[in-house]
C-alpha cells in the first residue's frame, strides 16, 4: 500500500453539521498531524473511519481502489488500528490476555487456551515496541500508566491470520495521560511503526510534539478542512492561526506585578509518606512550578498542601497558620485547587454549571439555597473565565475540555483563593483557551494569589512559574529559579537532576 | 444541544403518564370501588409506611449509596417499643427509644460505609442480619401484642381527621398518611432547598470531586445513612401501631418495595438521578397496582410477577432511551 485517501467524509448530528466534505490523504512511511480546536471534527473524523459511527457520506480508497467500511470489523478488516487517550485495558486480567484482547486466543485441542502460545505472542508484540521490560503474565493493572499505553498498542499491532496487516495506525491524544519519559518512548514506538512502513494519523493538542514527530498536518476548523501542508513547509504559528481563525500569539503573558513580602507557604525538611526532603517556602503572588518525571510525586505536594496528606517529619506552615487536616478546611482558608483529571476527580458531569462552580461555596448561603443569587454569581464568574455555555443548568458534560477546565477555574477563583493549587491546568485544552487560562492565571498572581502550578507542560512552566521545583521519586532534588531556563533546560534537568 | 423533543418528553414523563393509565384502567374496570375517595383515602393509608422508607431512603440513594438494612431496622424499631411498653414504660419512651434505634443503628451504617470504607451492599447486608437477629433477641423470637401494646399508641394508626367539613361526610384522613406527607415535605426541603441537599447531590454526581473540592463526603455521608435509620424507624412505629403488635419480622417486605419505588422515580430524573417527588410515582405506582389487582381478585402470586415486570420495564424503557439520546 502506497496511500490512503479519505474522501468527502461529511457527518451531521440531528441536522447539526459536525464534518463538511472533509478530504484526508495518508502516506506510508509518514506520520500526518489532525489538528484543531476542540469541537473542529476530529473526534467524528476518527469515528467514521473507525466505523464507529455511520458516515452520510465517505469514500476510502486504498491505492485507488475502494475499501468497505461501514462498520468497525470492516476498519480492522481494513488494517485500521486506534489507540485512544483512555486506556482500556482490563486491570484484572494479565497483560499477555490484554494485549490479545479481542484476538482469537489460541488453543489446545480445541477446547484449553494455549497460556505459552499466548504469552509468546504478546511478548513479541511487545518486544517490537521495545517494551522487553514488561512481564507479559503480571495483572495489567499493576503497570504505570506509560506500560499500559504500552500494552494497548501492542494489541493494535497483533495481526490475526487472514486479517490484513495493519496499515493505519490512529493516535487520539495519546500523550495526554502520559509524563515526559513515557511520551518519548511513545515517540520511539511511532518511529518503528513508520519504518515498518505504515502510515499514522496522530492526534494531538500539542504543538511542540506535533513539530517534533509529524511529517505533515491537516488542521480542520468548526467541521471544515483548512490546511493541509508538510511540517517542513509551516510553523506553529501558521498552525495555530489556522485552527483559530485568527493570529493568536503563543507567548504566554509576563509578571507585571511583583511577588509580594508576604509567604504563603513554607516547608521545612518535610517528610510525608509520599514525599521527602521538602525544603522551600512561597510568597504570595508567586508562582511555583512542579516538574517530574512518571508520578514523581507532583500529585502528592498539592494534596498535602490541600489537607490530604500526613506528615511524618518536619513542618508545613500554611498561610500564616498551620497545615489544614482536610480538603474541607483547605478550601475554608482560601486554597482552592484543580485537580489533574477533570472528568474524574473534577466534574459532576451530569449536573449543570452552577451547581459544579459553586458547591464547594454553599455554605456562603446559609442553610437554605438561594438560587437567584447562586444564577447571578455563576454567571459573573463564568464571564471573568470567559466561559462559553448555553446557560447556567446546562450539565458539564456537554461542554468542550477548554470550557470544562474553565468551570474548575470559576469554582477555584470564585473567593479570590490565597492560594491556588493547578495540576496540569491545560491538558487536553485547545490552543484559544490554553491562552486564556494561561492569561488568568497570570491575573491572579498578579493581584497577590500564590500559585503551585504542577505541569508535564514545560513550555507552560517555564512561562508562567517563578521558580520550578524538581522532583524525583517525591523528592525535592532542587528548586530552580526561571531566570533563562528554556524547555529543553529544564528537559535536561528533570531527566537527570543530580548530574547539574 | 437543548432542543425539547417528544422523545425526551415522554422518558422523562413516561413514568407518570405510566401512573396515569394505571389509574384510569382500575377506575375502568372497577367503576364502582376504584375511583372513590374512601378507597383513595385507603391507598393513601396502605402506602404510608413504604412511602416513608421509600422517601427516606431517596436520602442515600441521592448519594449512589443504598441501604439494605431498613427493613429490619423497621422490626428492630417496633420491637424495641413493644418490650418497652411491655416493660410499663409510656408512650413517649418507647417511641423515642425505638427512633433513637434507627437513628444510630443508620448512623452505623454510615459509619462503615463512609470511615472504614466497606461498599454500602455488604455493610447494610451485614447490618441487615445484625439487627434482625436483635429484633429477635429483644422479643424473644415472639410476637409482642394484646394488653402489652397501649391503646394510644395503637389508636395512631386508627385515627384520622374528619373530612365532614369538605363534603366527605364519614371519611377521614388517616394521621398516618399525614405523618408520611410531613415526611415527604421535610425531605423534600432536606433535599432541595437546602445546602446540605445541594451536597448529597454533589457527591452522588462524582464523590472524588466532592471531597477534592472541599465537602466533607465521610461526615454527610454518616448523616445520610443517620436519616434513612431514621425513616426506617418512624415506619417500623407506624407498621407496630398499624397491626397493634410487633414481631421481629414484620418490617421485612419493606426493602425491596422502597428500592423499587426509587428506582421507578430515577426514570424520571433529566440525569436519572433519583428526586423525592419522583419517589412518590414510585410508592404511587407500587400502592395502586397492588389495590386494583388486590380489588379484581388477581392472585397474589400473580400480583407480585405483575409488579416486578411492570418495574423492570419502567427502568428498562428508560435505559433504552437514556442511550438514545
Amino acid at each position: 500500500m502506497q496511500t490512503l485517501r479519505f474522501q468527502g467524509l461529511t457527518k451531521a448530528y440531528g441536522g447539526v453539521p459536525a464534518l463538511s466534505d472533509v478530504t484526508l490523504s495518508l502516506s506510508c512511511g509518514r506520520v500526518h498531524a489532525l489538528m484543531g480546536e476542540n469541537g473542529a471534527g476530529k473526534s467524528t473524523l476518527i469515528k467514521l473511519i473507525a466505523g464507529v459511527v455511520a458516515a452520510d457520506q465517505m469514500t476510502v480508497l486504498r491505492d485507488g481502489a475502494v475499501v468497505p467500511l461501514r462498520t468497525a470489523a470492516e476498519a480492522t478488516k481494513a488494517g485500521f488500528r486506534f489507540i485512544h487517550q483512555e486506556l482500556n485495558i482490563v486491570p484484572q486480567l494479565s497483560v499477555a490476555e490484554n494485549v490479545l484482547l479481542g484476538h482469537p486466543a489460541p488453543h489446545r485441542f480445541g477446547a484449553f487456551i494455549d497460556w505459552r502460545s499466548l504469552e509468546d505472542r504478546a511478548a513479541s508484540a511487545l518486544a517490537f515496541l521495545g517494551a522487553e521490560h514488561i512481564d507479559v503474565r503480571q495483572q495489567a493493572g499493576a503497570m504505570a500508566t506509560g506500560d499500559r499505553m504500552l500494552t494497548r498498542i501492542a494489541s493494535a499491532l497483533v495481526a490475526d491470520a487472514g486479517a490484513a496487516e495493519p496499515c493505519l495506525y490512529v493516535f487520539d491524544e495519546p500523550t495526554a495521560a502520559l509524563t515526559v519519559t513515557e511520551s518519548t518512548k511513545l515517540f520511539d514506538v511511532i518511529a518503528r511503526l513508520k519504518e515498518r512502513g505504515a502510515a499514522v494519523l496522530y492526534v494531538s493538542h500539542r504543538m511542540n510534539e506535533v513539530l517534533q514527530i509529524c511529517d505533515d498536518v491537516t488542521v480542520l476548523r468548526d467541521g471544515r478542512h483548512v490546511l493541509t501542508t508538510q511540517i517542513a513547509k509551516t510553523s506553529s504559528a501558521e498552525i495555530i492561526e489556522a485552527m483559530t481563525g485568527k493570529p493568536v500569539s503563543d507567548t504566554i503573558p509576563g509578571r507585571t506585578a511583583p511577588v509580594r513580602q508576604r509567604i504563603a507557604c513554607r516547608l521545612t525538611t518535610l517528610t510525608t509518606r509520599d514525599l521527602s526532603g521538602l525544603d522551600l517556602s512561597l510568597a504570595q503572588g508567586e508562582i511555583l512550578g512542579v516538574a517530574g518525571l512518571d508520578q514523581g510525586g507532583q500529585t502528592a505536594f498539592l494534596r498535602l498542601i490541600l489537607g490530604q496528606g500526613r506528615i511524618q517529619k518536619g513542618l508545613l506552615e500554611v498561610l500564616g497558620g498551620r497545615a489544614p487536616k482536610s480538603p474541607e478546611q483547605a478550601w475554608a482558608r482560601g486554597i482552592a485547587y484543580v485537580p489533574r483529571e477533570r472528568r474524574s476527580q473534577g466534574l459532576m458531569l451530569g449536573m449543570g454549571v452552577r451547581p459544579n462552580t459553586l458547591f464547594p461555596h454553599l455554605g456562603d448561603y446559609g442553610f437554605l439555597a438561594q438560587k437567584r443569587s447562586e444564577v447571578a454569581r455563576t454567571r459573573t464568574l463564568a464571564d471573568q473565565v470567559r466561559l462559553r455555555f448555553q446557560g447556567t443548568e446546562q450539565p458539564v458534560g456537554q461542554l468542550s475540555g477548554g470550557n470544562q477546565q474553565k468551570v474548575l477555574f470559576a469554582r477555584a477563583i470564585a473567593k479570590n483563593p490565597k492560594l491556588l493549587l493547578l495540576e496540569e491546568p491545560t491538558r487536553g485544552v485547545d490552543v484559544g483557551a490554553r491562552a486564556e487560562i494561561h492569561g488568568l492565571i497570570r491575573t491572579l498572581s498578579n493581584s497577590g494569589t500564590a500559585v503551585i502550578l504542577a505541569s508535564s507542560d514545560l513550555v507552560e512552566l517555564c512561562g508562567l512559574a517563578d521558580r520550578i521545583l524538581i522532583l524525583q521519586g517525591g523528592r525535592q532534588v532542587a528548586v530552580v529559579d526561571r531566570q533563562a531556563m528554556t524547555p529543553a533546560d529544564l528537559l535536561s534537568r528533570i531527566y537527570a537532576p543530580e548530574a547539574v | 444541544m437543548k432542543t425539547w423533543t417528544l422523545s425526551a418528553a415522554l422518558r422523562q414523563w413516561g413514568t407518570f403518564l405510566g401512573l396515569l393509565a394505571i389509574v384510569l384502567f382500575f377506575a375502568w374496570r372497577l367503576p364502582e370501588t376504584f375511583p372513590t375517595a374512601q378507597n383513595f383515602l385507603n391507598i393513601s393509608q396502605q402506602i404510608s409506611m413504604l412511602a416513608v422508607v421509600a422517601f427516606t431512603m431517596t436520602i442515600v440513594m441521592v448519594m449512589n449509596d443504598f441501604d439494605l438494612s431498613v427493613g429490619s431496622t423497621a422490626s428492630l424499631a417496633g420491637i424495641v417499643a413493644a418490650a418497652l411498653f411491655a416493660a410499663g414504660q409510656p408512650v413517649w419512651v418507647g417511641v423515642s427509644a425505638a427512633l433513637a434505634v434507627g437513628l444510630l443503628g443508620g448512623a452505623f451504617n454510615g459509619f462503615l460505609v463512609a470511615y472504614i470504607g466497606i461498599l454500602p451492599f455488604i455493610a447494610t447486608l451485614g447490618t441487615l442480619t445484625m439487627f434482625s437477629g436483635a429484633a429477635f433477641m429483644v422479643s424473644d423470637g415472639k410476637t409482642i401484642f394484646g394488653r402489652d401494646i397501649p391503646a394510644e399508641f395503637a389508636g395512631f394508626a386508627r385515627f384520622g381527621i374528619p373530612l365532614d367539613a369538605i363534603g366527605l361526610d364519614g371519611a377521614k384522613l388517616p394521621l398516618m398518611t399525614i405523618a408520611a406527607v410531613i415526611v415527604l415535605l421535610v425531605v423534600w426541603l432536606l433535599l432541595e432547598q437546602t445546602t446540605f441537599g445541594r451536597r448529597l447531590y454533589a457527591i452522588g454526581g462524582n464523590r472524588v470531586a466532592a471531597e477534592l473540592a472541599g465537602i466533607n463526603t465521610r461526615r454527610l455521608r454518616l448523616i445520610a445513612f443517620g436519616l434513612t435509620g431514621l425513616g426506617a424507624a418512624v415506619a417500623g412505629l407506624m407498621y407496630a401501631s398499624r397491626v397493634a403488635s410487633a414481631n421481629p419480622t414484620q418490617g421485612a417486605g419493606l426493602m425491596l418495595d422502597a428500592i423499587a419505588a426509587v428506582f421507578l422515580g430515577m426514570t424520571m430524573g433529566r440525569e436519572g438521578e433519583p428526586r423525592v417527588l419522583a419517589t412518590l410515582v414510585g410508592v404511587l405506582i407500587l400502592g395502586i397496582l397492588d389495590n386494583g389487582l388486590t380489588q379484581m381478585n388477581v392472585d397474589s402470586y400473580v400480583r407480585e410477577v405483575l409488579i416486578g415486570a411492570i418495574v423492570v420495564s419502567a427502568v428498562a424503557i428508560s435505559a433504552v432511551g437514556q442511550r438514545r439520546t
